[in-house]
């Protein structure tokens, strides 16, 4: 026996290239974790975080659609973020172009583009890290405060996805233009790309352009994760656009980096076209997606189950006797409900159609009709007041406007107007009864101007509030100034008249005859 | 050999310099330092966001909200530019520069306020395809004011990041836009005849140039910039 034939048998070195690869990557992800800049930007995005996105929520009510559609739904973490993402990206993708070591580098052991990913990756983990820790903290910090229902994390999702974004976008401007101008312009123009598409966005309701980051059109039911979940579909599309924007860019670097060989080049070529395919197939899914009164609906990707309305025990109380039931997400405000519809409830006991409870409904807002499917309805039997809260102005400090809100769309529905503004009747008896339940004629023409009434209040007003005059308030006048009983025995007579649209104008009652007779049909 | 002999040209020695030599070795220095701060590419940068500001107000590219929300995008290419400016204040070459020049200073602060004086001609051009919001007034104090930011954050973290603060303020300005800020410092929300943001401008204008001549870019020569 020799020597050589008892030597160990040496590790087989195609097992050890199998497992080379993905250790080596790994390192130099390591080093490029720690030798990213990116940490030290993300302080000043942090500081920026603050004031841009969590400081204008805190002025909403605390439920978590209203505090989170500036900074989520409009977008606004991502305008945070992804600029100085970006620019600090092409930074650091024009490292080895600005240095002249490119030719250096490119003659290591690793594929040029492999080591390239890595620092790429490198500074999207740590951007993505930053985004979601500023997003954890204002969530934390809402969650202390008591907010209510659920954060959305689909868009949440969709924010760290943009970051990514960003950054492979910035990245690739930083290797194939490596100069020190490449992270201003990267910046400069990703920021350009946010507030042109907060634009197009304003402008588009549907179609290819709600996959727009910043598009805000529908993305946010007023209800969102209080009456019903989340829909999933608009955030799914925007993550298949953006993580299509960043497996696009990636693969026009190892393009660029075809000395790498035949393979890499077909790779890379293979990559980008994935993700054009991707971003492709999302703008198409975009261009099918409808409004619907839980949110954005792509049937391609829609589950029925999220249309699934929560299951809740109501808080209730009690208005004037009726009692009034709340999901418990606005359950704080339940006294404030109950205290503005007693009036009205009073004013109506009795009469016909008057409601013996009120119950809360989803809200659906679309920026066509404003709050158009929020209009408080009277209907079943017994008759039930279906109230939605969620396009209101919920108050956060005074409850002035919330009740006297309330007492309107009330009021609306009780005289039978509709979705529309009603005929000058039922204009008048309208007005009559909020003077009653404690609305003075003159705050109803600056009333019907505040946010969060539907179309018909804005059309209600023609443009900016005036004086109470005008033949319809004269009616009102006159109306409003019998006493509670001839009033209601007035109303007991025409509310069937009123509520078909028979009734005109000037057969309102006046003071000295107040007589069912002066209805006609 | 007496001393005076030395001052006499040496045997095969080229003639003495004329004036016009001399001008052109006066300009070298001038030019070279402009090369070594890429300004060449910065004009052309400059000029291309020249013809973004005439395009925008040409076809009227606007942002849908209030009078204060339609001068975002002239306002975020005036901020491009006073970004550009920035820049263009880092420096390769670091400490052998600045132990050996002793004329930087003056070009620092000849480059800063040319390329904004150069910015503000371009822009102001610019303002010929269509109504700019607030006028050349506003565009002078708006470019004058965050060129200062921009000199500024290239003196405190580096010309290479000299970006960084023009788009934080931009940022700040758009949040400050959609409600009524009333201090002078968000000076793109005041009137252009309004004393306070133009002082406010100027005070940042002249700080940055100040901080840009005197020191120079924070990567030029004091701490390398992080990569």
């Amino acid at each position: 026996m020799t020597a050589a034939a008892e030597a160990p048998v040496r590790p087989a070195p195609a097992r050890t290239s199998r497992l080379g690869p993905p250790l080596s990557f790994l390192r130099l992800l390591r080093i490029e974790l720690r030798r990213s800049a990116m940490p030290w930007l993300l302080p000043l995005i942090a500081a920026l975080f603050w004031f841009d996105s969590y400081r204008p929520s805190t002025g909403q009510p605390p439920l978590y659609v209203l505090r989170t559609f500036w900074n989520m739904g409009q977008g606004h973490t991502i305008i945070d973020f992804g600029p100085f993402v970006a620019g600090l990206a092409a930074w650091i993708g024009s490292r080895d172009g600005r240095r002249r070591t490119a030719d250096l580098v490119t003659a290591t052991a690793r594929p040029r583009w492999t080591a390239q990913l890595a620092t790429w990756a490198g500074t999207a983990i740590w951007a993505v890290a930053g985004y979601l820790v500023c997003t954890s903290v204002m969530f934390a910090v809402y969650a202390s405060q008591g907010v209510q229902g659920q954060p959305p994390w689909w868009w949440v999702a969709v924010g760290a996805t943009a970051v990514a974004a960003f950054s492979a976008a910035g990245f690739a401007v930083g290797v194939f233009w490596p100069s020190r101008f490449a992270a201003p312009l990267a910046a400069f123009g990703g920021f350009l790309a946010l507030i042109m598409s907060s634009q197009t966005g304003f402008h588009d309701s549907t179609g290819w352009a709600l996959i727009l980051p910043t598009n805000s059109n529908g993305n946010f039911q007023p209800d969102s994760g209080l009456l019903y979940p989340w829909l999933p579909d608009l955030p799914i599309a925007r993550i298949m656009l953006l993580a299509g924007i960043a497996i696009a860019a990636l693969g026009l670097i190892g393009l660029r980096a075809r000395i790498c060989g035949p393979w890499t080049l077909w790779l890379a070529a293979a990559v980008t076209a994935a993700g054009v395919a991707a971003a492709g197939t999302a703008v198409g899914l975009a261009s099918t997606a409808r409004l619907s009164a839980d949110g954005i609906v792509i049937p391609a990707l829609h589950d029925a189950a999220s249309d699934r309305p929560f299951s809740y025990t109501p808080r209730c109380g009690q208005a004037a006797g009726v009692p009034v039931c709340l999901s418990p997400s606005y359950g704080r405000w339940l006294p404030e409900v109950t205290a503005a519809l007693g009036p009205v409830f009073s004013e109506v006991a009795g009469l016909p159609g008057a409601p013996v409870r009120a119950t809360q409904v989803g809200a659906v807002y679309s920026s066509g009709e404003g709050g158009d499917g929020q209009s408080m309805t009277i209907g079943g039997q017994p008759r039930v007041l279906s109230l939605s809260l969620g396009n209101l102005s919920l108050p956060v400090g005074t409850a002035t406007v919330f009740a006297d809100q309330l007492r309107l769309l009330a009021v609306h529905a009780f005289v039978g107007a509709g979705n529309g503004i009603g005929t000058p009747a039922q204009q008048a008896v309208q007005a009559a009864l909020l003077q009653a339940a404690g609305v003075p004629f003159a705050a109803q023409p600056q009333l019907l101007t505040t946010n969060g009434l539907p179309s018909w209040a804005q059309a209600a007003s023609n443009g900016p509030p005036g004086p109470a005059t005008g033949p319809v308030y004269a009616a009102a006048r006159r109306l409003a100034v019998l006493s509670p009983g001839a009033r209601h025995a007035w109303l007991a007579a025409h509310l069937t008249a009123l509520r078909s649209g028979q009734l005109t104008l000037g057969l309102a009652p006046t003071t000295a005859n107040p007589a069912p007779k002066q209805a006609r049909r | 050999m007496t001393a005076a002999d030395t001052r006499e040209p040496l045997p095969g020695a080229g003639p003495a310099p004329q004036p016009q030599r001399r001008a052109v070795a006066a300009l070298r220095l001038p030019w070279l330092y402009l090369v070594s701060r890429r300004v060449p590419v910065a004009l052309g940068l400059l000029a291309g966001l020249a013809v973004l500001l005439w395009s925008a107000l040409y076809w009227h590219w606007g942002i849908s909200g209030g009078r204060a929300a339609q001068q975002f995008i002239s306002l975020t290419i005036e901020t491009a530019a006073a970004a550009v400016i920035a820049v263009t204040t880092y420096g390769p070459f670091g400490e052998p520069e600045r132990a050996t020049g002793r004329w930087l200073p003056y070009l620092r602060l000849g480059a800063a306020a040319a390329l904004t004086a150069i910015a503000y001609g371009g822009l102001a051009a610019a303002a010929a395809g269509g109504p700019l919001p607030g006028g050349t007034l506003a565009l002078l104090r708006n470019l004058a004011g965050i060129t200062g930011i921009g000199l500024l954050s290239a003196a405190a973290l580096g010309g290479a990041f000299g970006w960084t603060g023009p788009l934080a303020y931009l940022l700040v300005t758009e949040v400050a836009l959609t409600g009524n800020p009333t201090t002078p410092w968000v000076w793109p929300a005041r009137p252009p005849h309004d004393l306070g943001g133009a002082l406010c401008a100027a005070l940042l204008f002249a700080a940055g140039t100040a901080a840009v001549t005197l020191l120079g870019a924070r990567d030029s020569g004091r701490h390398s910039a992080p990569e």
